[in-house]
Parts: C-alpha cells; sequence; structure tokens
C-alpha cells in the first residue's frame, strides 16, 4: 500500500518569489508576473486567449504592449472620419472577420446618415472578405446584435458605432466587456466625443480628432491625427500623441516632436483634473452612497 | 396503389364568415348581393332565405319584395377566397396535399394517411365535426378521383364513402349541374335535350355531344367518371421532412410552445441526421382552437440539423404566435433542405471547421432581426456603383485593382448634404467652405476628378460632378463635389 503523494498544485495565493535555488529575480521579472496574475484576476482574458494584443503604433506605452482583446475599448470621435478610419485600422489588424455594426442612421433624428463605405475600408486593411455589416434601427438590437457578436469565437473584431453617446451606460458596457471576454474579440466602440460622457466598463478610452498634415504642397499628404489615450485599466492616460498614417504600408508613425510642440489642438479638451477620475468603481460607490 | 380523395363542400361559406362576424344577426334570412351591370342581383342566400323562394341570380328588388325581412350584405369575392384558402392551410393537419376547389370547396389527398387518424369514415367524420363545430355547414365524400369526390360532395347530403374503380356507376344518377358544375345556361340547353343526369350523357355519343356543347363538358364528364383522374394543386407544396404533435390540452403560454418546439426539433432533426440532410428553412405551423393556422418560418445560410442552433433562430418568431384560445396541434415542416457531409469533422468541430459555423450560426441569428450583409466589390467608376450587396454567407469575389481609390470616402453620406462653398472662379477648387457654423479656409484641395454617370445604363438618372477632397485648418479631411445643377455637397468624410 503506498501513500497517496501530497497534492502539488500551487495555492493560488502563492507569493511570487524565487525557489531557493534558483537565482533571484530581478524586479522587472517579477513586476510582469504581478502584472499577469492582476491582468488574471481582473478576467481580461489576455491570458485565457492567449493571442498577442493588437499593436496601435510604435511608441505608444500600453499594458500587454497593444489593445487588449477579448476586451472593449471606446472611441470617441472629435472628427467622425480620423476616428472610424483608427477603428478600421485597429480592426484590420485583428487579423479576421470583422462586423460593423451601425444602430440608427435611418436619418430621423436630424443625424447624417452616415454609412461605413467599403472602398474606403479597403483603404485601411479592411478588405471585403473579411467584412461583414449589420445595420440596426433600434439601439437595442444593435447592443444585442453586439453582444452576439462579441460572443462569437470565429469574430476577431467588432465595432458597433453609437450615434448618441448618452446611450452607452455603465450596465451596456459592462455587459459587452463580459461578451467580449466569452469570445475573445476586440470590442470598439464609437461614439461621439461629448464632454462628460457616462462611466463605462471599457479597457480603454481614446480619443481621436485630425491633426492638419504637414507638407507645403497643394496635394493631400498622408493624414495626421491626434490620439489620446484618456483612461486605461491597468495602465496609465497618456498622450496627446500625433501620429501619421500611411496608407501604403499601412502603418501608424508616431511623430518625431511629440506632444510638447503640438501646435494647434483641434478642439478645447475638458479640463480634467487626475483626483476626480470616474471609474466605474467610483461611480458605482458613489451611487451607492446617494441611495 | 390506387389514390383516394376527399373533398369537401361547404354549403355556405359566405353566410357563415358574415354570422360569425356579427353574431348579433341570429336566424334571420340573410343573402348577399352584388352589381352586375346595372342591376344588383343576389349571389348567395343562405337556408332561411331559401325556405321563403329566394335563389341566387334573382334581382335585388325582387328578393325585397318577396321577403322584406331579408338582411342584405354585399358579397366580398376576396374575402371569401381568402377564406377558403385558410381553410385549405387548416386541412393539411390530416395530409400535406390539400387543395382548393374553388368557389366553395376543398380536396385533400388522403392516399396513405387515413390510417393515422383510424381510418376514412373516422378522419371523415373528424373532419366535418371540427367544421361544424365552427359554424360551418358542411358535406363530405370520399372517392378515387378528386371530381368524383367534389361532384359527390356537392350533390348527396349522406357522406359517402366509396371504393375506388367504381366511379362512372357512382356519378351516373348525379344531377348534372352540381356535378359538372355547369351554368345555368348549359343547364338549360341540356335539359331541353332531356339530359339531367350525368347518366344520360353517358349514354350519348361523345362526338355529337362535343359537337354541340364543346370539349370542355366532355372533359369534366371524364374527370368525373374517372376516366381521366387530374392532379391536385396544393396549397402550398409538400414539405420535404416534417414532425407534428397533438395535444391534449390547448398550448397557451410561452414556456408551453418553447417545450412543444424542443420536441419537434428534437423529432425533425433525428429524421434530418437518418436522411443525410440539413434544414435550410423550416416553418413551425401552430393550429388554434378556432381553426386559424398560424406559421413562423426561418431561414439558414448553411443546411443546419443542429436543434439548439434552430431553436434560437425560431425564439424572435415565437413572440408573434398569438395563441388566443391555444394551439390543439403544432408541426414543423423542412421546406427546404440540403446534403450535408457528414463524418468527424463536423461533428468534433476541428480549427477553421469549427470557426466556419460558429460564423455561419452568428449570421443567422443576426439576420432574423436585422439587415446583414457582405459587400461584393463592383469594376465601377461610379462610387455609388462600386459596391454591390451580398448575402451574409456569400464569400465575396476579390476586388478589382484600383477599386479603393483615394477619392472614395470612409464614411459617406447616404444622401449628400447641400454645402455652402466659396470658389474663386467658376471651375476653380473650393476656397473656403461653412463647416459647422462658421467660415473655414480650405487649407489644401486636391481635385477635381471628374466623375461621367454611366451613359449606358438606361436607368442612370444622375448628374454629372467633380470631387475635391479638402482638408480644413484643423485637419478634418472630407469629399465635396460640385454638380451642374444641385451645387456644392458634402459627399462623406476622408480618414
Amino acid at each position: 500500500m503506498q501513500p497517496t503523494p501530497p497534492p502539488t498544485q500551487t495555492p493560488a495565493y502563492a507569493p511570487v518569489s524565487p525557489a531557493p535555488d534558483q537565482p533571484p529575480l530581478d524586479q522587472a521579472t517579477v513586476l510582469a508576473a504581478l502584472r499577469a496574475r492582476v491582468a488574471r484576476l481582473e478576467g481580461l482574458g489576455r491570458a485565457r486567449h492567449g493571442m498577442d494584443p493588437v499593436p496601435v503604433a510604435e511608441g505608444i506605452p500600453l499594458p500587454g504592449g497593444g489593445l487588449a482583446r477579448a476586451a472593449m475599448h471606446e472611441v470617441a470621435a472629435a472628427s467622425p472620419g480620423a476616428a472610424a478610419a483608427f477603428c478600421a485600422v485597429l480592426l484590420a489588424r485583428s487579423g479576421g472577420t470583422v462586423l460593423w455594426i451601425a444602430s440608427g442612421g435611418s436619418g430621423k433624428g436630424g443625424g447624417e446618415d452616415l454609412q461605413a463605405w467599403p472602398p474606403g475600408l479597403a483603404r485601411c486593411g479592411l478588405s471585403p472578405a473579411n467584412l461583414v455589416l449589420v445595420r440596426a434601427e433600434r439601439w437595442a438590437d444593435a447592443l444585442w446584435a453586439m453582444e452576439e457578436a462579441l460572443r462569437c469565437p470565429a469574430v476577431t473584431g467588432a465595432l458597433l458605432a453609437a450615434e448618441d453617446a448618452a446611450r452607452l451606460d455603465l450596465t451596456a458596457t459592462r455587459r459587452l466587456q463580459l461578451a467580449a471576454e466569452t469570445g475573445g474579440a476586440l470590442g470598439l466602440l464609437l461614439r461621439p466625443d461629448v464632454p462628460n460622457p457616462d462611466p463605462s466598463a471599457a479597457a480603454t478610452h481614446w480619443r481621436v480628432g485630425p491633426l492638419p498634415s504637414g507638407g507645403g504642397g497643394h496635394g493631400l499628404e498622408d493624414p495626421r491625427w491626434q490620439l489620446e489615450l484618456l483612461r486605461a485599466r491597468g495602465g496609465r492616460p497618456g498622450g496627446p500623441w500625433a501620429v501619421t498614417w500611411r496608407a501604403a504600408s499601412g502603418a501608424l508613425d508616431l511623430d518625431e516632436a511629440e506632444a510638447s510642440a503640438m501646435e494647434a489642438p483641434i478642439r478645447e479638451a475638458p479640463i480634467r483634473e487626475t483626483s476626480v477620475v470616474r471609474t466605474p468603481a467610483a461611480e458605482m460607490r458613489r451611487a451607492r452612497r446617494g441611495r | 396503389m390506387s389514390r383516394r380523395f376527399l373533398a369537401l363542400h361547404l354549403t355556405d361559406l359566405a353566410m357563415a364568415r358574415i354570422r360569425r362576424a356579427e353574431p348579433e344577426l341570429e336566424e334571420a334570412p340573410l343573402a348577399t348581393w352584388e352589381a352586375s351591370g346595372s342591376r344588383r342581383l343576389l349571389v348567395a342566400v343562405d337556408a332561411a332565405a331559401a325556405s321563403r323562394g329566394l335563389a341566387p341570380g334573382q334581382a335585388l328588388a325582387d328578393a325585397q319584395a318577396i321577403a322584406p325581412e331579408l338582411l342584405l350584405r354585399p358579397a366580398d369575392r376576396d374575402g371569401d377566397a381568402r377564406a377558403l384558402h385558410g381553410l385549405a392551410l387548416w386541412a393539411r393537419r390530416y395530409t400535406p396535399l390539400a387543395a382548393i376547389d374553388p368557389p366553395q370547396g376543398l380536396i385533400l389527398d388522403i392516399t396513405g394517411c387515413d390510417h393515422l387518424f383510424g381510418g376514412e369514415a373516422t378522419l371523415l367524420a373528424d373532419a366535418l365535426a371540427r367544421l361544424q363545430r365552427a359554424g360551418l355547414a358542411v358535406q363530405g365524400a370520399v372517392a378515387g378521383a378528386a371530381a368524383t369526390a367534389a361532384a359527390l360532395a356537392r350533390s348527396r347530403a349522406d357522406q359517402p364513402i366509396a371504393v375506388s374503380g367504381i366511379e362512372a356507376a357512382l356519378a351516373a344518377p348525379l344531377p348534372l349541374g352540381p356535378a359538372l358544375r355547369l351554368d345555368a345556361a348549359e343547364l338549360e340547353a341540356l335539359a331541353r335535350l332531356g339530359l339531367r343526369r350525368v347518366r344520360d350523357l353517358l349514354d350519348q355519343p361523345r362526338g355529337p355531344l362535343a359537337r354541340r356543347f364543346g370539349q370542355a363538358l366532355l372533359d369534366r364528364l371524364d374527370a368525373v367518371t374517372g376516366r381521366r383522374p387530374h392532379a391536385i394543386q396544393p396549397v402550398q407544396p409538400p414539405p420535404e421532412l416534417a414532425e407534428s404533435l397533438d395535444l391534449l390540452e390547448p398550448l397557451i403560454t410561452r414556456p408551453a410552445i418553447d417545450a412543444a418546439l424542443d420536441r419537434l426539433l428534437a423529432g425533425l432533426c433525428a429524421k434530418l441526421r437518418l436522411a443525410g440532410l440539413g434544414a435550410r428553412r423550416l416553418a413551425l405551423l401552430a393550429w388554434r382552437v378556432d381553426g386559424a393556422v398560424q406559421e413562423v418560418a426561418i431561414g439558414t445560410g448553411l443546411p443546419s440539423r443542429d436543434p439548439a442552433h434552430l431553436r434560437r433562430l425560431f425564439a424572435e418568431g415565437l413572440g408573434g404566435l398569438q395563441p388566443d384560445l391555444g394551439f390543439e396541434r403544432m408541426a414543423l415542416e423542412a421546406r427546404a433542405t440540403d446534403r450535408m457531409e457528414t463524418g468527424a469533422q463536423t461533428s468534433l468541430g476541428l480549427g477553421a471547421r469549427q470557426d466556419w459555423a460558429a460564423l455561419a450560426e452568428l449570421l443567422d441569428r443576426l439576420g432574423q432581426r436585422l439587415r446583414v450583409q457582405r459587400v461584393a466589390p463592383v469594376a465601377s467608376h461610379w462610387p455609388e456603383r462600386s459596391v454591390a450587396a451580398l448575402d451574409p454567407q456569400a464569400v465575396p469575389p476579390p476586388p478589382p485593382p484600383g477599386w479603393s481609390r483615394p477619392d472614395q470616402p470612409l464614411l459617406r453620406l447616404r444622401r449628400p448634404k447641400p454645402l455652402e462653398v466659396v470658389a474663386l472662379l467658376p471651375d476653380a477648387p473650393p476656397a473656403s467652405l461653412r463647416w459647422q457654423g462658421m467660415s473655414q479656409r480650405v487649407l489644401r484641395a486636391e481635385g477635381p476628378l471628374r466623375l461621367e454617370p454611366e451613359w449606358w445604363r438606361a436607368e442612370s438618372r444622375a448628374e454629372r460632378r467633380d470631387a475635391y477632397r479638402v482638408e480644413l485648418p484643423c485637419g478634418t479631411r472630407l469629399l465635396v463635389c460640385r454638380g451642374g445643377a444641385s451645387g456644392w455637397r458634402l459627399h462623406g468624410y476622408l480618414p
């Protein structure tokens, strides 16, 4: 009769310390291991789905090195064209079937009745072979479609274009975030830029606007955009960065003379003190206290 | 095997519909009328009116003089036809081959179906009882030819069930009017010759009969005597596979309907698996207690026999069912099926194949509620025509060279918006434009790209326009076009 071996699985709370016979870990390795564990606890899904994050641009510091898959990311559009192009570039980099879900758009509410135009999207790298266009008249249908798309393992990216930013509340984004964690797709919310947006559960918040392109000639050079990372879960907000999008190579290049010498910001950014960052958790706490 | 037909003759369908819509009419004599030229004639009368000596074809004024208490309603032939069609759908509970026999009859091909109901007599009695309970006066008959059964149902009130092969003997004693459905003028001409029953016609030589009354009369005669049987046209093509459920208690609640659907789906999917098929189009039929038949149809992009997936597709449509007093019978029909390759790959779901199936299911689900499409690139210089909508399950062709030109916008306005633009010369590029309430200088402009409409298309009524890509001082890039008559318009946003 042999004695049963002791259980070998390590408890979840095992400290990240080197075994006595291994060389001591340096600080960077410990930090990376801790970050990975925090990400796992937060359920960002990076570890589970094991796919590389979607790169944005060389030089923009992001947790994990890019936009996490299996998570929602919110893009506030300071100008419709630049923000949509930014989203299209990211979706194209996700590398598979992509759903572009437009809500409303009947033009009844006084909106412009915009339509994502496949030839333009193809210039951003989104080929028609990978693109599925969905159109929902009602907002509830659009949210449902987005959730279904994110849950599907065959979809690598999904975008929900919201005409009205006010309807993207915490509940909706939280649901979408959970759906994205199930399916593993890159979820993007494209919404108009409003001064005080509702709190949202998205992993990162961006604001994208245009910048005047350089060059003295009469022709239009490659477009330049201003990217601002307003909030990032597990990271630090940053920017604004000026990037140039090279349509020919499909790359986003960070400008050399960086943010310090930003000449003409496109619109007055709302003043936000870092102490009153509206996180979902803080918002919920506030709401509970109010009740 | 000889075929068997059940014919039902609804003796006063129009009256029954009126009485059902207006229960307060009670037993008063009732008739419908319609204008024929400048005259108003009775179209149909009920039994009470007929007993007072009224008959179809009578003038309205005469009828009112004979029976002053007569209630009159305008005839609604379209409504009657719709009601008859609805009854034919209802009759599909007995057989998938149910046809209408206008104006007042139904013909069911019950070959091989009768044993499910305990024999032909039980089936006929059941159908008659259900129709009578719904307030319809009805006569029925079963025979070996469709026209014979219909003639028997019209002429005899004793619900006969006749064996096959003796159609001529059965039809012989029937009066000509109901048996061959002749109009009054033909009947009168025949009666003048002493021909009143089918048997009288059978005794005549065919040649002179055809010369005098036309081939149509002989065709009808041959159909009724079974010499030349004709096929019936079912109201709906028969399904490829079906599964049905008879319910002891009518179903009213949504959970009960869901449970019934689950059982139907399990049965149908098992049948599909045995046949090696997958469903492309499915319909759920629900027979309500009052005789109405409701239908929920779904379609799939790829053949499927996965009950869970099909159930999700039905979930949307089930909300539209109106059970009122409950459904007493439900059936699930596969209207279209496709071969489905069997084997390890689909069931194990390996790799790309699994993804492919998952995507197809997702697109099915979205397609039940929303507009989902893929786009096919089209080689056309005219921007609006460079994209064609495709089925979401289709694979788009590769883009033609030069398809995504730089002057194609990223976001396009479905209806281009008028724009206030200042150009220094009539043909010069824009110098400034009014944007978000402010006049803005145009920093750079590229163009014009002159677009001529596709004149070889007859329907093309678009006008020529010059497209400019402009950049404003803030960096926003727009696609603006100058048309001849319409002036400057904003067509879209560039990256």
